[in-house]
């Protein structure tokens, strides 16, 4: 009896301590970090397949020519220029490697494109005794148009507040909702927003995530829902929304939430895009990775990655610039007014 | 002088059970209880949160409960435990954090087999626990929900043995979970989509050994001071799982230290180093 439980047990404890799980590691050193990091990329970024159709991206031929770059003796600032510049070939505002004193941005997604936006234009219609509440300015245009500018979604926007809001502009004749400059923040605080302007729950998309490490190896999408406020102060009256380049992330997923209700109208620049959810990892040496994990698309199971084309295309003109007119808020005033 | 007083309160209390039995009074009364507090080492990794490993301290609390039942002509024990620990711990860059919780319940029955000072266990047990762990520096894969439900083998061995008169007990248990479920988010699935889209899939998972082998180790040994017992034990709780292609293991060393204490109704506290058929330990 007891030698056949000696047995047994020394049989489970053998199945057991052999059965460690673990992850594959590496060193920390220029190599391993390297090999880590594009491992990471490799396994988890969501748009290695679209990118390679859309421009021709090959994740494994980056591999054979960054590596050549690596030395052993290389240092740290050198090892993040090569990484950074590595993470770049993505072409993608949400992947970022971080170090103590660096963080690596891909910046053309807007570098490349007008800003069409100011503040101290914006300022002039703002003018002196604009509100704020919840992060968002507001103030009635002269033509008795609503003006609304949301510069991020970082933060929660109050119900309380959204309902005084939309309330002291109910009068007005239609509302411009300003995202420029947005560079998103958190998904919810957007549909927070976005549901004021529905009175119906309507299909605005699909999101998908990665079931494994295959570069196609994605889950089945499931829709995405746009909830009518729960508050019963909703905006009712023409909307346009304003968008720039910098329209980005929880921007560009409010933006295509927005395009798809009937009373909206979006005007400006394309928006900047960054439709992948971003996850975050890390290398041997500490430093921090994020990029996109889980791409959302649209209702027509297209990629929003590199932006939403708006339904009027406008810049902001050097005249208007040289003026103090930001002709973008002035298009927007002549779409609401024309539909009066 | 002193041996006469171990020998004749020995006898005495053997009497008093052989008493006790006659009397009636049920054997599923007498408690052990015990509470020990420990402090250990424990490594972690969850490829949800990093592919990296984060190392550092944990804290935990054990209490458990022991008596026989009236199973099995009176030949099965039960044991409850509950466990709370919580975890910090640093990548080996010492640029990242995660913290982790957990609360661990468990309840096993076991069947006793006698041979001396010696006894074996060996029985089922209901394993569930919950926890968290969180990484302070990442997005929107922040934290790791961890739920798990199983049914353990456990088995235990007991010796009751002296060392110049003075009783003590060794205890060694093994709880291995052979079937459960789990609860994980799939490979690159966002809390968001979860719990904010309420897109579920691949969520609540069978496990068994191919993709959770785990099991949890406890040495423990009493040892009577005075009109107390003391007890301390070293636990090695080795939790792993691999779903979704999602690694995770937390493997944790425990120094554990507390008391025990007896509890029956009638006023006969030196029992509880009695191998009578009263005492489930």
């Amino acid at each position: 009896m007891l030698a056949t439980i000696r047995n047994w047990f020394i049989l489970l404890m053998t199945l057991l301590l052999s059965a460690c799980i673990t992850e594959e590691s590496f060193e920390n050193t220029p190599e391993g970090n390297f090999e880590a990091l594009w491992k990471i990329i490799d396994e988890h970024y969501c748009f290695l397949d679209y990118k390679n159709q859309e421009y021709g991206l090959d994740w494994n031929q980056i591999h054979t020519s960054f590596k050549q770059r690596i030395t052993a003796n290389m240092n740290s600032k050198e090892l993040f220029d090569v990484l950074s510049e590595m993470l770049n070939e993505l072409r993608d505002g949400h992947v970022n490697l971080v170090s103590k004193d660096r963080v690596s941005q891909y910046r053309r997604w807007y570098d490349s494109y007008p800003r069409n936006f100011s503040d101290s234009i914006q300022s002039v219609y703002l003018g002196k005794d604009y509100y704020t509440a919840s992060g968002l300015k507001y103030c009635i245009l002269e033509d008795n148009i609503a003006y609304i500018y949301c510069g991020s979604f970082e933060y929660s926007l109050g119900s309380g507040n959204l309902d005084q809001i939309l309330q002291a502009l109910a009068p007005c004749n239609g509302l411009i909702l300003d995202v420029r400059n947005n560079g998103g923040g958190v998904l919810t605080t957007a549909d927070k927003l976005a549901g004021r302007f529905t009175n119906e729950r309507l299909l605005v998309g699909y999101i998908s995530y990665k079931e494994g490490p295959e570069h196609q190896h994605f889950s089945k999408p499931q829709p995405i829902y746009l909830e009518p406020s729960t508050s019963n102060v909703r905006w009712q009256k023409k909307t346009v929304v304003l968008t720039n380049r910098r329209s980005y992330s929880a921007t560009n997923d409010f933006v295509n939430k927005m395009r798809y209700l009937p009373n909206v109208t979006i005007v400006g620049d394309k928006t900047g895009g960054g439709s992948g959810l971003p996850f975050t990892s890390e290398l041997p040496n500490g430093w921090s990775v994020r990029f996109s994990a889980s791409p959302i698309y649209d209702v027509d199971m297209q990629h929003l990655e590199f932006g939403i084309n708006p339904d009027v295309k406008v810049d902001i003109t050097s005249e208007d610039y040289n003026r103090n007119v930001d002709t973008i808020i002035e298009t927007a005033r002549d779409i609401i007014q024309s539909s009066l | 002088m002193k041996r006469y007083l171990w020998v004749i309160l020995s006898l005495w209390m053997s009497v008093s059970f052989i008493q006790a039995q006659t009397d009636g009074l049920p054997t599923n009364k007498f408690h052990v209880r015990s509470t020990l507090y420990g402090v250990g080492y424990t490594n972690i990794l969850d490829t949800y949160l990093s592919p990296v490993e984060y190392k550092g301290t944990e804290i935990r609390l054990l209490r458990e409960n022991m008596r026989m039942t009236h199973l099995m002509d009176g030949n099965v024990s039960s044991q409850s435990m509950f466990q709370l620990y919580f975890s910090l711990t640093k990548n080996r860059a010492n640029t990242g954090n995660e913290w982790g919780g957990m609360v661990n319940g468990t309840q096993a029955w076991h069947y006793q087999w006698r041979f001396g000072n010696l006894k074996l266990m060996a029985g089922p047990m209901i394993d569930l626990n919950l926890g968290f762990l969180y990484n302070t520096r990442n997005s929107n894969n922040p934290a790791q929900a961890i739920a798990n439900l199983n049914i353990d083998a456990s088995g235990m061995a007991v010796y009751h043995f002296s060392i110049k008169n003075h009783p003590m007990i060794a205890r060694y248990q093994l709880n291995i979970p052979v079937a459960g479920v789990m609860f994980s988010p799939d490979y690159g699935q966002s809390y968001y989509e979860i719990f904010e889209l309420e897109h579920s899939n691949h969520n609540v998972l069978f496990t068994s050994l191919h993709n959770r082998p785990t099991f949890r180790q406890l040495l423990t040994l009493d040892i009577p001071v005075r009109s107390s017992c003391i007890r301390i034990g070293y636990l090695c709780d080795i939790q792993q799982s691999n779903v979704n292609y999602i690694k995770s293991h937390q493997w944790s060393h425990t120094l554990m230290l507390g008391f025990v204490k007896t509890l029956f109704p009638v006023k006969e506290k030196d029992r509880m180093i009695s191998s009578s058929p009263y005492n489930p330990f």
